[in-house]
């Protein structure tokens, strides 16, 4: 396991209770799930996805990781439309494992609300909610 | 209230290697180390995995009565072991279960004859003190003396086909340790001051009971130690199997390896419900009829009775490496969609994949060239009736609806049973 000095956390993200992440981009934003999360989970062995299209609420759940040990919802950190999922996770889900930020990113959506990203956590809020 | 977790002599090592840490059996315990679970697992299957398992618990019983003890309380006849029906020999193991009178699981073992009136049995985390008590309870005042050894004898477990490899390097006249050591054969012993202990040695002099058994259907050792010598003894087999691709273990490999061989977690496959209809007949006394039982033993009258009406435990294999919740809420459905039981286990074997309508192992010699698998789920349900191998199930935790058939076997081409000449050539 990885002590909260060894995680890896970007500045430039915003971060979720749940332990999502999004990257804000032009049009849209991208979501994931943390170093944090993957390390706690283990290998992820299956990942579900919504349909592109679909609409969901701040906190819904968009698709499940599936670890060794259990299957995992994940929330929404903010409502919108979902505009893109990773397929390559379908075929290579060990990326959300070995490259949470980068090719093991989960969704894009097209955010309904810009101040639920403004609500999300920076990385020093996020690093003081897991206790560093 | 939980007491505080135990650890084991390893726990150091484990801490120190950055292994992710949960509690099984009373005791903290590595559950997956950075590699993470599926290299672990597939070390297991192409190379070797080491796992600290020190949190089993060893007992002896010796002294006059100490076999016909074993034939009352123990599921398996001790005069009739192995295809040819002959008396477990010295040296010999044989997997059983301890029963209560209504035929329930107190706790699975393996028996280990060491002499006539001399035997080794090893139990789960936890459960040296009840395995323990009931034998002395069984006893009563004859005189045989029943120890618990809980926490006083480290076991590692160095499983796959690189063990024996591995092994041989750290051992003193490996050939002399490897000589006869078939499958469910053990040798040695862990203190210094036991006349046993001549036969195994490291080659630093440090002795060990080295026993051809494991938890994961691959070829391997268990090897008992004294506890202060299980972390010199860890050091020195990851360093002499690194060039094998030797990594440690933790708990969920050995699961996933243990569900993929078909063999049952106690308390959870196997437990407080009767002890038959289940994929282990191998662990009860049968007669050729099928029925009754070449001993009487405890317990044996309420199996025999239970055999009309008690549940079916069959082992499963599905589609894909999804998996359900294990547990009394997740409902097994039959072809019909009628709720017929539940499921025990539900793990992903990593190692295996459906190729053409059979089950492939990344160790099949007939696997397709850059066979990759992601793994099927695998494991246990307890249903209402018997169902032949192939029959559809679906699995339903409430959130996920599973499809998965019927097994007799699950990963193909396992090698535990191989010998020490095809292994240590």
């Amino acid at each position: 396991m990885k002590e909260i000095n060894e995680l890896n956390l970007p500045e430039d993200l915003r971060y979720a209770d749940d332990h999502e992440w999004l990257r804000p981009l032009e049009t849209a934003a991208r979501i994931g799930i943390s170093d944090y999360a993957q390390d706690q989970l283990g290998d992820i062995v299956y990942v579900e996805l919504p349909a592109v299209g679909r609409q969901l609420a701040k906190g819904e759940e968009f698709g499940t990781v599936e670890s060794v040990k259990a299957v995992s919802s994940l929330y929404m950190p903010v409502g919108g439309e979902v505009t893109a999922v990773n397929e390559q996770l379908a075929e290579a889900p060990e990326l959300v494992n070995t490259d949470p930020y980068g090719q093991g990113w989960m969704i894009e959506v097209k955010v309904a609300d810009p101040a639920e990203v403004d609500a999300l956590m920076d990385r020093a809020a996020y690093l003081k909610a897991l206790g560093g | 209230m939980n007491p505080e977790p135990r650890t084991t002599p390893l726990y150091p090592r484990h801490r120190d290697a950055g292994a992710n840490m949960g509690d099984f059996g009373g005791y903290r315990m590595p559950l997956w180390y950075p590699a993470g679970m599926r290299r672990e697992h597939r070390a297991v299957i192409l190379g070797a995995g080491l796992f600290d398992t020190s949190h089993m618990a060893l007992l002896t019983v010796a002294g006059a009565g100490a076999h016909r003890l074993l034939q009352r309380t123990f599921t398996k006849d001790m005069d009739r072991v192995g295809p040819a029906d002959r008396p477990l020999a010295d040296g010999r193991c044989a997997y059983g279960a301890f029963l209560d009178s209504r035929g329930h699981v107190i706790d699975d073992a393996i028996v280990c004859r060491r002499g006539p009136e001399d035997y080794f049995v090893v139990v789960n985390a936890g459960m040296g003190p009840a395995v323990a008590g009931h034998l002395a309870a069984e006893a009563g005042a004859s005189g045989l003396v029943v120890t618990d050894l809980t926490d006083r004898v480290a076991k590692l477990d160095l499983q796959g086909p690189a063990s024996a490899w591995i092994l041989g390097r750290v051992l003193e006249a490996p050939e002399r340790a490897f000589q006869g050591l078939g499958y469910f054969g053990f040798k040695g012993h862990f203190d210094r001051r036991h006349p046993g202990a001549a036969a195994v040695h490291l080659d630093d002099g440090t002795p060990l009971l080295l026993s051809r058994t494991g938890y994961t259907g691959e070829f391997g050792f268990e090897l008992f130690v004294e506890p202060e010598q299980a972390a010199a003894l860890w050091d020195r087999l990851l360093a002499a199997g690194a060039d094998f691709g030797l990594i440690p273990c933790g708990l969920a490999a050995r699961d996933s390896l243990r569900a993929g061989a078909v063999l049952p977690l106690s308390h959870q496959d196997i437990g407080d419900w009767p002890f038959v209809h289940h994929p282990w007949p191998f662990a009860l006394p049968y007669a050729p009829d099928g029925r009754t039982f070449t001993k009487d033993f405890i317990g044996a009258a309420a199996l025999i009775q239970a055999a009309a009406s008690a549940p079916h435990t069959l082992a499963f294999v599905g589609r894909d490496p999804r998996k359900v919740a294990a547990g009394p809420d997740t409902r097994v459905l039959d072809e019909v969609g009628r709720a017929i039981g539940t499921v025990l286990t539900c793990a992903t074997d990593t190692a295996i994949g459906w190729v053409d309508g059979l089950v492939v192992s990344l160790a099949s010699p007939g696997r397709p060239e850059g066979f990759d698998p992601k793994g099927l789920s695998c494991g246990f349900v307890r249903v209402e009736r018997p169902l032949p191998a192939g029959s559809l199930l679906v699995l339903d935790d409430g959130r996920r609806r599973i499809e998965v058939a019927v097994a007799a076997d699950i990963r193909p081409d396992r090698t535990a049973r191989r010998s020490m000449a095809q292994m240590w050539g």
